[in-house]
This record gives C-alpha cells, sequence and structure tokens, in this order.
C-alpha cells in the first residue's frame, strides 16, 4: 500500500510534466492539424535557456529564492515564445497552403536544426544545474515526498488550469477556439488567423519552456537530446487524452505518468514503456479519438 | 564517339589508381563525436589527433605523413554502419574505434570484409572477440574480467542481499548477466535483477521498488548519466543504500549530476584513469596533452584510443607494411609488453588485450576519484 502510493505520486510527478509538454503539441494540432515535432526541442531549450540565466544572472541571490525563480521562469518562458514564433514564422507559415506533409517534414527538420545548433553551442557534455532548491522532504505517514516535487506538481497544474481558463473564458481565448473550429469562418467573422497561430506558437512553447526550466531545477541533469524523450511521451499523452483538447492533454499526461509508474513497480521496469504504449493501443481502440476527443466542436 | 568514350573511361582509371597509390597513410577514427556518448567521443577525437600529429613531426610512417579520417558513429549503431561503410571506401590501413560494445559490433563484419584492421577502445561486451573475426582487436578489456572483479567486490563487501540493476543495453546486460551467473554459483542471495530505461530523468519508480526489496548494496551496470540521477534520487528518497557501478560510470560529470553529497562513498570499476596512469610516458603524454587542449584528459577511453592508434602505427612501422594481414600478423604476434599509456599491451589470438586492468575507485567526500587498494 505504501508502495503504491509513492509510486502514485512519482507518476503524478512526471505526469505534470508530460502534460505541460502536451499542451503543446495539442493547441498546435487543434489549430493547424500540424504536429510540431520541434516542441520538444523548444522544451530542451528552456531547459538550457534556463541554466544560462541562472549561472549567469543568479538573480536566486539578489532577489531571493522565490523572487528569483519567478522572474528567471517569465525570463524563460519569454524568450521561449520568442524562439516558438520565429519557428512560426520560419518553418510553418511559408508552407501553410503546401501539402501538409511538407509541413511534417519541415518540423522535423527544425528539429534537427534546434537540437544540433544546441549542442554547436553547448557541447554535446550533459550539463548540470547548480542546486538551488531545498533537498528537503515531507514525511507523510510512511510516504516521503520531496518538497520540490510538489512544487513541480502545483506550479504544472496552475499553469494548465491558467491556460485553460484563458482559452475557455477570454475574447482571444474564443478566438483560437473559433479559427481551430473552422480558419475559414473565423475568418469571415473578422479573427486574424495568422495572429492566432503565432499566439498558439507562443503559448505552447512558453508553457514547454517552462517544463524544461522545471526538468532542469528538479532532475538537475539535463542534455540537448532530452526533447526526444519527453517530446515522444508528451505527443503520446496528448493522442492518449485525445489530441487537439487541451484538457485532454493534462489528463493523458497524469494517466501516462502513473501508468509507467505503476507498470514500472508492479510489471517490469524494463517494459514501462512497452505497458504505457499498450495502455495507448487499448484506448485508441475502444475510443480512436482519444479519451476526451470527442466534443469535436469544442477543439482548441 | 565509342573510341572517345574508351578513352575517358581508361582515363577514369588511371585516375582512380592514382588516387589509391597514396602519399599519405590513412587512418579511420570510428568515435561517438554526436549522441549521448559524445563526450568520450570527443576526447578519443583529441587524442588520436595530437598522436598522430606527433608522429607527424617526427617524420609520419613508413616516410609518408599520416591522415586521420574521422568519422561520427553517433553512438548509434546505424550511423556506425554507415560511418564504417564511409571508411571503408576511403582506403583507410586501420581503424580506430569505437567505444559503446553494440555500436561496435554492427560495424565488425563491414571492416572484416573490407579486410582493415578494427582497434576498438571501450567495447568490453565478451563476444565482440568470441566470433573468430581476424581483424579485430581491442584495447580495452572484456566484461567477464569486469565481472569478476565486480563479484569479488561485492563478496568483500559482505553484503547480504543483492540488487543488480542494468539498463539493457549490449554492454550493460552483458556484464549484469556476468556477475549474476558468478553471484548464482556462490549461492550469494540476488533479491533483484531488472533493468531501467536508459536517458530518462526520473528514476523515482524503480527507487521505490528497488527499496522495496531491500537490498544491502546495489550495483549498477550501466551509464554515468544514469548513475548520477540514481545517486541523487535515492538521496531525495532518504534511501542510502551503497551503490557500486561499472567502468561506464567511470566520468568525472556523475559528481556533477549527482552532487559531491550523494556520490560520495560511490564505489566503482574501472581501467586506471588517466592521473592515475604511472609511467613516466603517460605522465609526459598527459601534459603534453593538457598543453594542447587546456585540460587534462578526463576519459580513459580517449587515451585507450590513443593506445589503439599507438599500437597500429607501431605494427605498421613493425611491419613495414600497411597490408592488414601484415598489421594483424604483428599485432598478434610480434608485440609483446608494448608500453602503452594504459600500462603494458599484448594481444592473444582473438584480439582481445592481455592482463588485468580493472581497478576499484571510491568517489571521496571533495568528488574526486581515489584508487583503492
Amino acid at each position: 500500500m505504501e508502495q503504491l502510493l509513492q509510486q502514485l505520486t512519482n507518476g503524478l510527478a512526471v505526469g505534470s510534466i508530460y502534460a505541460l509538454i502536451a499542451l503543446g503539441y495539442t493547441m498546435v494540432y487543434g489549430v493547424l492539424r500540424l504536429i510540431n515535432f520541434a516542441h520538444g526541442d523548444l522544451f530542451t531549450y528552456g531547459a538550457y535557456l534556463g541554466l544560462t540565466l541562472l549561472a549567469s544572472l543568479a538573480l536566486q541571490d539578489r532577489l531571493g529564492l522565490a523572487a528569483g525563480l519567478l522572474l528567471l521562469a517569465l525570463m524563460v518562458m519569454g524568450l521561449v515564445a520568442v524562439l516558438g514564433a520565429i519557428l512560426e514564422r520560419a518553418a510553418y507559415r511559408p508552407l501553410r497552403e503546401s501539402p501538409r506533409l511538407s509541413a511534417v517534414v519541415s518540423a522535423l527538420g527544425a528539429s534537427i536544426f534546434l537540437q544540433n545548433a544546441l549542442m554547436l553551442v553547448y557541447g554535446a557534455r550533459y550539463q548540470v544545474y547548480p542546486d538551488v532548491l531545498p533537498q528537503t522532504a515531507v514525511a507523510l505517514g510512511g510516504l516521503r515526498i520531496p518538497i520540490v516535487r510538489i512544487a513541480v506538481f502545483l506550479v504544472s497544474v496552475g499553469m494548465m488550469a491558467a491556460l485553460y481558463l484563458f482559452v475557455q473564458k477570454t475574447k482571444v481565448g474564443t478566438a483560437i477556439r473559433a479559427a481551430a473550429i473552422d480558419q475559414d469562418a473565423a475568418r469571415l467573422m473578422g479573427i486574424d488567423v495568422n495572429r492566432v497561430v503565432l499566439l498558439v506558437f507562443v503559448l505552447g512553447p512558453a508553457l514547454g519552456g517552462a517544463a524544461g526550466l522545471l526538468v532542469g531545477l528538479y532532475y538537475g541533469q539535463i542534455s540537448f537530446t532530452m526533447g526526444w524523450v519527453y517530446g515522444m511521451k508528451a505527443f503520446t499523452a496528448a493522442i492518449l487524452g485525445g489530441i487537439g483538447n487541451i484538457p485532454g492533454a493534462m489528463l493523458g499526461g497524469l494517466l501516462l505518468g502513473v501508468v509507467e509508474a505503476l507498470g514500472a513497480a508492479y510489471l517490469s521496469h524494463s517494459w514501462k514503456d512497452g505497458i504505457a504504449f499498450a495502455v495507448l493501443i487499448l484506448v485508441l481502440i475502444f475510443r480512436p479519438s482519444g479519451l476526451l476527443g470527442e466534443r469535436v466542436a469544442e477543439k482548441v | 564517339m565509342n573510341g572517345l568514350l574508351r578513352n575517358l573511361g581508361a582515363a577514369a582509371l588511371a585516375l582512380a589508381v592514382a588516387g589509391c597509390t597514396q602519399d599519405t597513410v590513412k587512418i579511420g577514427l570510428m568515435a561517438p563525436l554526436t549522441g549521448s556518448w559524445a563526450s568520450e567521443g570527443q576526447e578519443m577525437k583529441r587524442n588520436v589527433e595530437l598522436l598522430a600529429a606527433e608522429q607527424n613531426e617526427k617524420g609520419g610512417l613508413l616516410g609518408k605523413k599520416i591522415e586521420v579520417l574521422v568519422e561520427d558513429d553517433g553512438g548509434d549503431p546505424r550511423t556506425a554502419s554507415l560511418a564504417a561503410q564511409r571508411l571503408a571506401t576511403k582506403g583507410v590501413v586501420a581503424v580506430i574505434g569505437t567505444y559503446g560494445s553494440a555500436v561496435t559490433e554492427a560495424t565488425q563484419n563491414i571492416y572484416d570484409e573490407a579486410r582493415i584492421v578494427q582497434v576498438a577502445n571501450g567495447s568490453t561486451a565478451v563476444r565482440l572477440t568470441e566470433k573468430g573475426l581476424e581483424y579485430f582487436f581491442r584495447t580495452c578489456p572484456r566484461d567477464d574480467e569486469q565481472g569478476r572483479v565486480g563479484a569479488a567486490i561485492l563478496e568483500k563487501a559482505q553484503a547480504g542481499k543483492i540488487a543488480i540493476l542494468h539498463d539493457n543495453s549490449a554492454y550493460a546486460k552483458g556484464l549484469a548477466d556476468e556477475i549474476k551467473a558468478l553471484l548464482d554459483a556462490k549461492k550469494a542471495s540476488l533479491v533483484f535483477f531488472d533493468a531501467l530505461t536508459p536517458k530518462e530523468q526520473d528514476y523515482s519508480s524503480i527507487l521505490t521498488k528497488l527499496k522495496a526489496a531491500g537490498p544491502d548494496v546495489v550495483f549498477f551496470t550501466g551509464y554515468y548519466p544514469e548513475a548520477g540521477l540514481l545517486l541523487k534520487q535515492s538521496r531525495q528518497m532518504g534511501w542510502n543504500v551503497p551503490f557500486i557501478g561499472g567502468d561506464a560510470i567511470n566520468n568525472p560529470d556523475l559528481v556533477k549530476i549527482a552532487g559531491k553529497e550523494a556520490a560520495a562513498g560511490f564505489r566503482f570499476l574501472s581501467p586506471p584513469v588517466p592521473k592515475d596512469l604511472d609511467t613516466a610516458e603517460a605522465k609526459a603524454y598527459v601534459a603534453a596533452y593538457q598543453k594542447k587542449y587546456g585540460e587534462p584528459p578526463s576519459s580513459i577511453y580517449g587515451v585507450l584510443a590513443g593506445d589503439g592508434f599507438r599500437v597500429v602505427a607501431k605494427a605498421i612501422e613493425g611491419a613495414k607494411s600497411t597490408k592488414a594481414d601484415a598489421i594483424r600478423d604483428y599485432l598478434t604476434g610480434s608485440l609483446k609488453d608494448f608500453p602503452g599509456f594504459t600500462g603494458k599491451i599484448s594481444f592473444n589470438g582473438k584480439g582481445d588485450r592481455v592482463g588485468e586492468l580493472y581497478r576499484v575507485y571510491e568517489v571521496d567526500a571533495n568528488g574526486g576519484f581515489v584508487l583503492q587498494p
């Protein structure tokens, strides 16, 4: 029982990171029907930019830990958002009217470009974050949960909730949803679809960049290839929840994290990914559009 | 028209022949310059290029300059087989590399068919030299030796319950199986044997599972990035079980990843690290390396690639030929106790290096790797 609960917390922490990245995939797909394969690399850029700013500005020493990290997070999110916008302009907008396959190839190319650019700048070694977060853990019954792990979970869920409210409750959010349903109709209603697409490419990468920073701060070790594994998992999470659907991405991410942790605990750790993908296949057999992917009219 | 074509054909043939009569001795280096083992690969390149430059200053080989052709294997078997095919068509007389066992294995037959001598520097999987390939050598030891040393320290530590963790790579699984077989033979109590998924960052689920098995010691046979995270995350969980690791953990970045506190007390098996190479030659070499690159070599596998280059150079000089058969005959027959940087080098008939190379290291409180007596 104790092990089960411990594994659940393990799974939720990893799952919240998956979910945060999955949002970027799902929003872009919702509006453009495009899988942005470079999204995992934007996540990696978040981790590297975070490391650079953390080491060079040392904000946590000047402003205190909380304010320093908050400012750091805002800077990282802003920078990765700019990168996302540039990516959209350079790699996707010129191909908007082309066959969808061209855009997918362009996405793969952008991914390889971003990854190798990072390697050339930072070198191929693993990079390590300085230890700034407290390493203490909360003892809860027999459980030991590191505080940082709880913080990672809460921050992720908070950002997801904020995004959900933004898309559901604001005018701009309504425009995003409208563009996701029918771009031409949205254009006729006076919505600037190009700006909506740009906004999607700003929001998704900002969250992905924040996830990169969280991973760097918590696990400490980052590599220029890490976007591949996380991107793959997040993409799976997006499909599991129903691609194009924001709550679906959150649910899919958390579920994938928990399934992985439990699979690793009670079956075999080497079969962890196999179990996760078997669950995905089962879900897709019974619900081809994913867990929450049915209400087409609300797709974003 | 036909005559013109024939003339052109003849001219092309003449050019091709002229291209083959080389005025340089081409030696290939296949290394993971990118990918997860890129730090090892970059050091391999530095070592071999430095040694080639030194040899060229002394007049090269057989009166010709040495040209090092570097190909990136990406630490990936598929990329490596393409790299091997490229090197084979460029007329190299021998190839140094590569690091990972699975990666080397993907290229062995390509070099063998092209009759090119291959000297691997980090591929310790046993089966690589059990295939009867004529032109394959390695300067690193084998996992059965590592397994013996590993089982010996487990025995010496008098650990009651033992856990073995690998990562399903050819190397890590091979080593884990070696140790398991030795422990089973001694009827030691093995409470856990499983693999983790490499290149992830969260190992809390496998650590939770390990902890529940209640081992007195955990032997992890994988690579340093995962080892560093395992150490760090087990301390975060408040679990202070001793960890022991294999030679793929020998990398200074281990301490950076784990943090000094979590890494202290960790023990691993390894050929001696560059700073513990005690011959005068090795010390001079480390100094020369530091002078050229501004830092001493940190990876023993880079130095082992350097040793691979030196035995090939020695064999070409000694055999006065760049023919693969001559180099092979020299390496297996005439090369005895060559003073390599990593100790004396001789090869047996299989292409394996003769002699014991493994030592036990412990990480001290400052993150230094201390050779254990």
